[in-house]
């Protein structure tokens, strides 16, 4: 191999957004479109040689789980540039068509780096494009929410420096090799370096407490800038660092992977409650961009499990290969909602939910894209969602079986909010489809027409690969994607997969569409004899008039009225459970003390510098 | 091999078994509920001739609405259900489990719900929006007592899936005979109860405010097909709980008469619910299923996981 490809992964974007600067608006698109084609076939090619050892291998190395991570971020960087060509105003345009190359280096930096130096810089560079992407947002809250983002993400960087500085000297063997570290907890600081690590990848990937960020992003950043990082590029560094770690980084104990476990099933069930009171679109979104996060993190989490006999257990890595495949199903389907949701924006001119509904006659396209894409994350069979939560589920019960009975009802508690979170999702969706695409259209609606052809055009590939994903999840993702990457620690390919449960896609997709058919053909037998009569509603005789309307938004009142529930949406609305404001409010604490002392008499001053030189004294002796 | 699969979808133990039982046990329905009300009820196959009598009506579509959603809901609806009765049949009828474990069948019973909403609303008529918005409710009340006495059997099993792994597990006793098992079955039958939207939890529906809510718009066809997925669930859903905690059948000699006292045990069990109690709004239905079904169905996973 003559140049090295893993180089130009980082060099070719980095590259055409530097060209893009100077480029006409045509150009740029072309440019870019091209870049990103020729950077996916390249990927591609690099499937076979995912163990190879390239040279460079200081800086970046490619193993299977990097190309797995490296491979979504091209094709969805593709995916979502279809969708931007013609989807913003030429100020945004500008400066989006520099950052989106950049971004996408950065990301593929970071993945593919081979130490943890290289992994913290490019760690660090997509933090910020993270902030740019956000201060692109036209809304008035919007340079707040970026602000808040760069605080949290930015901030949990420091804990990623500290982490992997104290990984360097508890393990001096690898030195800052990001690979066979290994490191058990019987070393000092290594319970200090594990929860660093996982503050960074939690701050990253959205999850609980560390994921306030996201749905104030998702609110006031531009649509495509939301699709391309919290709801996918975001979720792939988070996750990707998180298996990471479990797989190469630490060797977990059963109290970190139940801890694990508990921190995902929160992060699920505190998201998708908030998710179901909301009232604008894209903090709807934001909020489910959180709570699959849990499911993820759950799966991942558990991976490495030791079964009683000492060995790995093949339930833990079942849930590992689910949290894995749920990690790319999510970043399709919620790329796929983000995106839908910008179409309807654009069109309509707003995403609160309570001025939407109707459009499912005006943008029928788009609405059978949202459908999918929703019943995909609400876990609904055939599609992408249910496989890998179904994965996850049988992986934790699996694992349970061995474990004592304490740990069984712990087990137990968090599954039982996992699937209960995913009933609220489905509640959470069909108030989103209600509210947006069914229901009564306002007047002022009347004259929207479908997306964009480019806009479809990308929401149609997702979409498309959910249903794939879905029917044939064994063949093609799993074992063709996800299975390799167990080759990375030969003791658990050993242990991998027999399944437990019992769904065939393929055979269940072929059962329902068969009756599906049956039915269809029956109907419109029956609907040719017979006159079809159209007729306006009928309200027990009553006109429609528009303040009959229902939204949608208001499904869900009784549950935030009732008693224990009332008291957490009450502390939620006060920012009692946001860690940023929690933060911010001692930090302010703090300043108003300094500013107190800051008298402006010399005297003063003198004094707090001998203070100062007494306790630097006492401290160095 | 496919042949065998299609007979079993469309025959026995699916389509056409579960809708001639689904229907007659719809008149028996009636008729215990006429004989509650001093009433005489109607003859056994009065059923079958509402059913064939929508079949052949006019179809009355919305203007201006999505009217391929509307009418493609019900279609989806029949068909997920069709299939659920097959699977669930297979393990009683013949122990075959290959439809699938209890994870999917707790997700694929969500579905009639979605479809019945999305169908529902696509006709943009405000009372169907707001039955559609109680039946997700519904939904979400009962689906958390449902997921903790799925789990029961799981955990009383050792931790298997599938459904004819639990019949088999439950050869040397029933589930129902522990502590955890009746305390499972009781909460099962209460939210199959609210599944099924039969009183006091027909909230959704609600004849006399919402005038059947969600179905308000649908007429022949189209509505013959909700009816009769509604039909089939009272053959699913009773399976699905004789599955979970009274070990399934076992259809040799005396056992036809066990399996059959089963089942009629559960319907009437439902009827008796349905027929002594008035609808209640749809916040209590929330409460009484989050405050009290559900700890009761966490302390009954509690004492199994213990093995009581």
């Amino acid at each position: 191999m003559g140049t090295n490809e893993l180089l130009l992964l980082v060099t070719i974007p980095v590259g055409i957004g530097l060209i893009n600067i100077i480029l006409p608006n045509i150009l740029k698109k072309i440019l870019t479109f091209g870049g990103l084609a020729y950077l996916l076939s390249l990927t591609i090619q690099l499937y076979s040689k995912a163990n190879l050892s390239l040279s460079y291998k200081m800086i970046f190395a490619l193993d299977q789980l990097s190309w797995l991570t490296v491979a979504f971020i091209q094709l969805l960087g593709l995916i979502i540039l279809i969708y931007s060509l013609k989807s913003m105003d030429e100020v945004n345009e500008r400066s989006y068509f520099v950052l989106f190359p950049l971004t996408l280096a950065f990301c593929n930096g970071a993945v593919l780096s081979a130490n943890s130096i290289v992994l913290m810089i490019f760690w660090g560079l997509s933090g910020i494009s993270l902030y740019l992407f956000g201060v692109m947002g036209r809304s008035e809250s919007a340079s707040q929410s970026a602000r808040k983002t760069f605080l949290i993400v930015g901030g949990s960087d420091v804990f990623l420096i500290l982490g992997f500085v104290l990984l360097r000297f508890i393990n001096t063997n690898s030195g800052w090799a990001l690979w066979n570290s290994e490191v058990s907890f019987n070393a000092n600081f290594s319970y200090l370096a594990f929860f660093s690590i996982l503050i960074a990848a939690f701050a990253k990937a959205g999850g609980f407490p560390l994921h306030t960020w996201v749905p104030d992003f998702s609110k006031d950043a531009p649509v495509e800038g939301v699709a391309f990082l919290p709801a996918s590029l975001d979720k792939l560094l988070g996750i990707y660092l998180l298996a990471r770690m479990v797989m190469s980084l630490f060797i977990l104990h059963i109290y970190l992977q139940m801890m694990l476990l508990t921190l995902g099933a929160l992060t699920v069930i505190f998201a998708v409650m908030m998710a179901l009171l909301q009232h604008n679109g894209k903090k709807l979104l934001g909020y489910h961009a959180v709570s699959q996060v849990g499911y993820m993190i759950m799966g991942v989490g558990l991976g490495g499990m030791l079964a009683a006999n000492g060995q790995v257990a093949a339930g833990g890595i079942i849930a590992f290969i689910g949290g894995l495949f749920h990690l790319l199903n999510n970043t399709i389907y919620k790329t796929s909602l983000f995106l839908i949701m910008g179409s309807v924006e654009k069109k309509a001119g707003t995403c609160d939910l309570d001025k939407l509904g109707g459009l499912g006659t005006k943008m029928p396209i788009t609405f059978m894209f949202a459908m999918i894409s929703a019943l995909a994350i609400s876990g609904i069979p055939p599609f992408n969602g249910f496989y890998s939560k179904w994965l996850i589920y049988q992986g934790i019960i699996n694992v349970l079986k061995d474990l004592s009975v304490g740990f069984q009802i712990w087990g137990l508690l968090c599954l039982i909010l996992a699937i209960f979170g995913s009933a609220l999702t489905l509640a959470s969706f069909m108030k989103f489809l209600h509210a947006i695409f069914l229901g009564k259209r306002q007047a002022i609606h009347n004259n929207i027409t479908e997306a964009p052809t480019f806009q479809l055009i990308a929401n149609g590939i997702l979409a498309i690969i959910c249903v794939i994903f879905g029917i044939v999840a064994i063949r093609i993702p799993i074992m063709k994607l996800i299975n390799p990457v167990l080759n990375i620690k030969p003791e658990w390919s050993i242990a991998a997969p027999t399944l437990f449960g019992t769904y065939f896609p393929e055979l269940f997709s072929f059962l329902v569409i068969l009756p599906f058919i049956l039915g269809l053909i029956v109907f419109l037998i029956l609907i040719k004899k017979k006159r079809v009569r159209m007729d306006t509603n009928y309200i027990g005789g009553q006109e429609p008039v528009e303040k009959f309307r229902i939204s949608g938004t208001g499904f869900y009142n009784e549950i935030r009225d009732m008693a224990p529930l009332k008291f957490f949406y009450m502390w939620a609305d006060k920012k009692f459970f946001d860690i940023y404001d929690i933060l911010r409010g001692i930090s302010l604490f703090f300043a108003k003390l300094f500013k107190a002392l800051h008298t402006g008499q010399l005297q003063f001053y003198c004094l707090w510098i001998l203070i100062g030189m007494m306790v630097l004294l006492k401290i160095v002796k | 091999m496919i042949g065998k699969q299609i007979l079993y979808l469309l025959v026995f133990p699916g389509l056409l078994f579960t809708c001639v039982l689904g229907l007659l046990i719809g008149w028996l329905d009636r008729k215990v509920s006429a004989s509650f009300q001093f009433r005489v009820g109607p003859p056994i196959f009065q059923n079958f001739n509402d059913i064939f009598k929508l079949l052949g009506k006019e179809v009355i579509l919305i203007k201006d609405t999505n009217i391929t959603v509307f009418a493609l809901a019900p279609i989806a609806a029949f068909s997920v259900m069709v299939f659920l009765s097959m699977s669930i049949g297979l393990v009683l009828f013949y122990g075959l489990g290959f439809g699938g474990d209890i994870i999917v069948m707790m997700y694929l019973f969500m579905f009639f719900s979605v479809a019945i909403i999305i169908g529902g609303s696509a006709s943009g008529n405000v009372l169907s929006s707001l039955g559609a918005g109680r039946e997700i409710k519904l939904l979400l009340a009962d689906e958390l007592a449902f997921i903790l006495i799925c789990l029961i059997p799981i955990i009383k099993s050792g931790y298997l899936l599938g459904l004819n792994e639990i019949v088999i597990a439950q050869s040397d006793g029933a589930f129902i005979g522990s502590i955890s098992g009746f305390i499972g079955f009781l909460v099962g039958l209460l939210c199959i109860q609210a599944k099924m939207t039969l009183p006091p939890f027909h909230i959704p529906e609600a004849e006399t405010e919402l005038a059947e809510g969600p179905l308000m718009e649908y007429s022949g066809p189209l509505l013959a097909l909700w009816k009769i997925c509604q039909h089939m669930m009272w053959v699913i859903f009773p399976f699905f709980l004789i599955i979970l905690f009274f070990g399934g059948f076992n259809l040799v000699g005396i056992g036809i008469l066990w399996a059959i006292l089963k089942y009629v045990l559960i319907i009437v069990l439902m009827i008796i619910i349905k027929n002594t109690n008035p609808r209640i709004q749809i916040d209590t239905a929330l409460k009484f299923f989050w405050r009290y079904a559900s700890p009761l169905a966490l302390i009954g996973i509690i004492l199994a996981v213990l093995g009581v």
